[in-house]
């Protein structure tokens, strides 16, 4: 077991780096999305809407076989195991983030909105000076569960071919014939890893508490 | 079972093959159901000896709580699977390691849920209860349950939808649940764009009403 631990950190090297860049697609996407369910346009909403639905309805492991199977042969896109992978749990990150980025900024209450409005302050100045501040408080400790979750959920790329930390245990279980002991590890090395971060996401949720 | 045009969506072969994936689509409602009824039996006696006057019960609730919620579902699927048939000696079919490990998986989530809605009664209306000369027993089921169960039935329904995602998961260990056969036609009929496309939509008819369920209850039941 012990000897095939630099196989396993490798694993755990790639879930680490895929947890941050699917974090940050998730964001950036996230935010995307968020600003257009929020527009007054329907033509911006509606697609915005159903990209959420679709993504957060469908298990991430249909999305990711999607991806990497559906892209080439329909737009001819071959993507590696890696970047189909990333794409799919990117966006499905995005498709929470969405929800998080909007139903922190509507949670703000509307009184505030009207009453920086009244003084005569400009809808972006309403929104930055006095809105986004408070909403983006509430938004911190559902992203930090959302990248605990995510953590966890990397594993699945494994399915595709991913070379991760769930990936190196399938491979080093079958290999030394001793998945007893690989897995178990396996398994420590998550909880080890994931924990930790829970206690954080819980001293957040403390911490940003809103009182009304 | 290949036959007709090449073109692309060619939703022929979802309508040819649809039998195997209403097999796998009954799997799937059957993993749910039993899942979530285990798991909610299971959570609540989790749930009781989290808040148990015993510090070891507390702690190994706790602890299996911690755990199960802390590790991906698939190493959890595979452990079941492979390591603990090999810990124990008792052999594990598919189905069985599906069962076990989806129950528990929710049973984790689902302790804290109610272990959250109790607290959640202030504990004033108890000790009131409990002044008017009611039975501990009593208290609960006519003042704390009552008031706790419909704060707890949102999060239940959550947990119901996130089994109806995770049980596509154990299509790993060969379980024939509904993404187990999309994959299987997938391969077979060479037709992975529609076998798979019409899967997503399989899943996502079976989780949206209950997502619109959900966010009934949210705003039948919130709590002002």
């Amino acid at each position: 077991m012990f000897d095939n631990l630099p196989t396993l950190l490798d694993g755990l090297a790639m879930t680490c780096v895929l947890t941050v860049l699917a974090m940050t697609i998730g964001i950036v996407v996230g935010l995307l999305v968020a600003l257009m369910r929020l527009s007054p346009w329907r033509i911006l909403g509606l697609p915005a809407h159903g990209f959420t639905e679709l993504f957060r309805t469908t298990p991430l492991l249909v999305q990711v076989v999607w991806v990497y199977t559906v892209l080439p042969l329909t737009i001819g896109v071959t993507l590696s195991p890696f970047l189909s992978g990333l794409t799919a749990l990117g966006l499905n990150v995005a498709a929470f983030m969405a929800e998080i980025f909007r139903s922190g900024i509507t949670s703000v209450d509307r009184g505030q909105n009207h009453a920086a409005l009244a003084l005569g302050m400009t809808h972006a100045q309403t929104m930055r000076r006095i809105v986004l501040p408070q909403a983006v408080l509430r938004m911190v400790p559902p992203m930090a569960a959302m990248w605990v979750a995510l953590f966890k959920d990397t594993s699945i790329l494994a399915t595709i071919g991913v070379v991760e930390l769930m990936y190196q245990a399938r491979y080093l279980a079958s290999d030394t014939f001793r998945p007893l002991e690989i897995f178990t590890a396996v398994g420590v090395i998550y909880f080890l890893l994931t924990y930790p971060q829970s206690l954080l996401v819980n001293r957040m949720y403390e911490r940003f508490r809103v009182r009304e | 079972m290949m036959q007709g045009t090449t073109a692309l969506w060619n939703f022929g072969v979802v309508t040819q093959n649809i039998a195997y994936l209403l097999a796998g689509l009954e799997m799937t409602i059957l993993l749910t159901v039993v899942s979530l009824l285990l798991g909610v039996l299971i959570g609540l006696l989790i749930a009781v000896a989290r808040m148990s006057r015993f510090a070891a019960l507390r702690l190994l609730a706790g602890f299996y709580i911690d755990v199960w919620r802390s590790t991906p579902f698939l190493a959890q699927i595979l452990w079941v699977f492979f390591a603990f048939p090999i810990l124990t000696g008792i052999p594990m079919s598919a189905f069985t390691a599906g069962i076990v490990t989806l129950s528990c998986h929710a049973s984790a989530y689902l302790a804290e849920v109610f272990r959250a809605g109790i607290q959640s009664i202030p504990g004033g209306q108890r000790h009131a209860a409990l002044a008017l000369g009611m039975t501990r027993l009593q208290a609960a089921r006519r003042i704390v349950l009552p008031q706790a169960i419909t704060r707890m039935l949102p999060a239940i329904g959550n947990q119901a939808i996130n089994l109806v995602k995770e049980s596509a998961l154990v299509s790993v260990i060969n379980l024939q649940e509904l993404m187990w056969y999309a994959q299987s036609l997938a391969g077979f009929t060479m037709r992975s764009v529609e076998i798979l496309s019409a899967v997503a939509l399989i899943y996502a008819a079976l989780t949206l009403p209950q997502a619109i369920l959900v966010n009934y209850l949210h705003r039948r039941y919130a709590v002002s």
